[in-house]
């Protein structure tokens, strides 16, 4: 499991502050500081859940949108980035859910793989990581959240439990909760082989 | 020995790394002598391959990101009139300037002390800015501190009248002028006065959080903020013992600073983008 970087140092958590107090003055380049520091992050959520760049780009805009205009109800009482996270997990399991209808491979935009990757192995693997998130869209909201922010958030159990305010236990039996369901809908897919054999 | 069924409710922890080494130990015997779980475990770690394998987005230009969102970020402050059709023009425009005349003449002699709850209010943060802005360098300072001290009058206000979200709101403005004033404030013309009056705004401070434990029912954002004021307070008066020289005076007269100092910028975009490369 990748981990997102360390606690801010105290200097850089004055001078986050500092921006988001501004920014929720209506200073826009403060707020473009901000962008500046988050965009990479949103975006990656974004496109780790749609899977497509310009469909991500447009989520991470209204992610921070959203930000901008909920910055002056923000309390400092937890991390900014834990904040950040939750507003994109919401926008992205949002756009996933609207967007689960279409499937379509010719949108996708993957990066590049290696030359010698088998074209087959890359279409299967487009195909997994498509039944994935849809998998993941059609949970039920509380299970979806959740693992939104380990799958595409790439957070710590620890991280979850901050983001959300909830019980590190309950992180736990969430993604539990989560990953079963996930593991039914995603059974024939992921082991095509075994559906075989059975068959 | 454990049983299946509480072995099966552990795999996803146990594959998540998240279970202490005693109960790792635990689902480790159970899971050599039984098929049937080990199995079930492969699944889990596949799934969990699924998962972190989906792939991070190629690198995207911040500059055209920022352009496209700033394009549609709402402008605070800034009031919007709708379009209508040509005729209507000329009487709106008659009945506009009839109200902007009464309405001026009227937030003239009320939005200096209007109060965050009231309607005026944004008239006033209008003025102040336009005040501000044509405000020559010398006197930027003494109307920084009178816009500081008005913050925290209005934040005592509203903790009076407990709207502890307008309260922690003036308390965010007055930490942004302080911040803007930072650097003046560190190296004053006279400072002397520039000491007075942080004490005095230490002073109204103090009276916002009494006005807030006064409630009974005290805000913690408004204390937070209230405690994160003072420390900029004491990191200014920390700081200019160690920086500031003694003025020039010629007369009575300090001389201006020869360079105002700057407000202290966010770091540049390469330490920036190297910092929030380290998220992912």
């Amino acid at each position: 499991m990748a981990k997102v970087q360390d606690a801010p140092s105290l200097e850089e958590d004055a001078e986050e502050r500092r921006l988001i107090d501004r920014s929720a003055a209506g200073d826009q380049e403060a707020f473009r500081q901000l962008v500046l520091r988050y965009h990479r992050l949103v975006i990656n959520v974004a496109f780790r859940a749609l899977g497509e760049l310009a469909l991500a780009e447009d989520v991470a805009q209204d992610v921070f949108i959203k930000v901008y205009k909920a910055l002056p109800a923000y309390r400092h009482d937890k991390p900014f980035k834990h904040w950040l996270h939750r507003v994109a997990a919401n926008a992205v399991t949002d756009a996933l859910r609207r967007r689960r209808p279409i499937v379509s491979l010719d949108g996708m935009e993957q990066p590049p793989a290696s030359r010698d990757a088998d074209p087959q192995d890359i279409a299967t693997r487009h195909d997994l990581q498509r039944a994935v998130r849809h998998a993941i869209a059609s949970l039920p909201s509380h299970y979806r959240d959740t693992i939104a922010l380990q799958a595409f958030g790439e957070l710590s159990y620890d991280e979850i439990a901050k983001t959300l305010d909830i019980p590190l236990g309950t992180v736990m039996s969430r993604l539990n909760g989560a990953k079963k369901l996930l593991r039914e809908r995603l059974g024939s897919i992921a082991h095509p082989e075994e559906e075989a054999n059975t068959a | 020995m454990l049983s299946h069924t509480t072995t099966r409710d552990w795999l996803i922890p146990y594959a998540d790394g998240m279970l202490a080494a005693d109960e790792r130990r635990r689902i480790d015997g159970h899971i050599s002598g039984c098929a049937a779980c080990a199995a079930e475990l492969r699944e889990v770690r596949e799934l969990n391959l699924l998962l972190v394998t989906l792939p991070p987005a190629p690198p995207v230009a911040f500059a055209p990101f920022w352009l496209n969102l700033q394009a549609v970020l709402p402008q605070r402050r800034v009031l919007r009139i709708p379009s209508f059709p040509n005729y209507r023009r000329l009487g709106l425009a008659l009945a506009a300037a009839t109200v902007a005349m009464l309405l001026a003449a009227g937030s003239a002699l009320a939005a200096p002390s209007a109060l965050p709850d009231n309607p005026l209010y944004p008239i006033k943060q209008l003025e102040e800015g336009i005040k501000l802005t044509f405000t020559a360098a010398n006197d930027r300072l003494t109307l920084q501190l009178q816009l500081a001290s008005e913050r925290l009058r209005e934040a005592r206000a509203m903790a009076n009248d407990h709207k502890p979200l307008l309260a922690v709101n003036s308390l965010r403005a007055f930490r942004v002028t302080i911040d803007d004033s930072a650097a003046a404030l560190k190296n004053p013309a006279n400072p002397q006065a520039a000491k007075a009056a942080v004490l005095a705004l230490r002073v109204e401070l103090a009276a916002v959080e009494q006005a807030n434990v006064a409630r009974g029912d005290d805000d913690a954002d408004v204390k937070q903020l209230v405690l994160a004021a003072t420390d900029e307070l004491d990191r200014i008066e920390g700081s200019e013992a160690v920086t500031t020289q003694p003025p020039v005076v010629v007369g009575e007269q300090a001389t201006p600073q020869p360079t105002p100092q700057p407000t202290p910028k966010p770091k540049s975009s390469d330490s920036d983008n190297k910092k929030t490369s380290g998220d992912h």
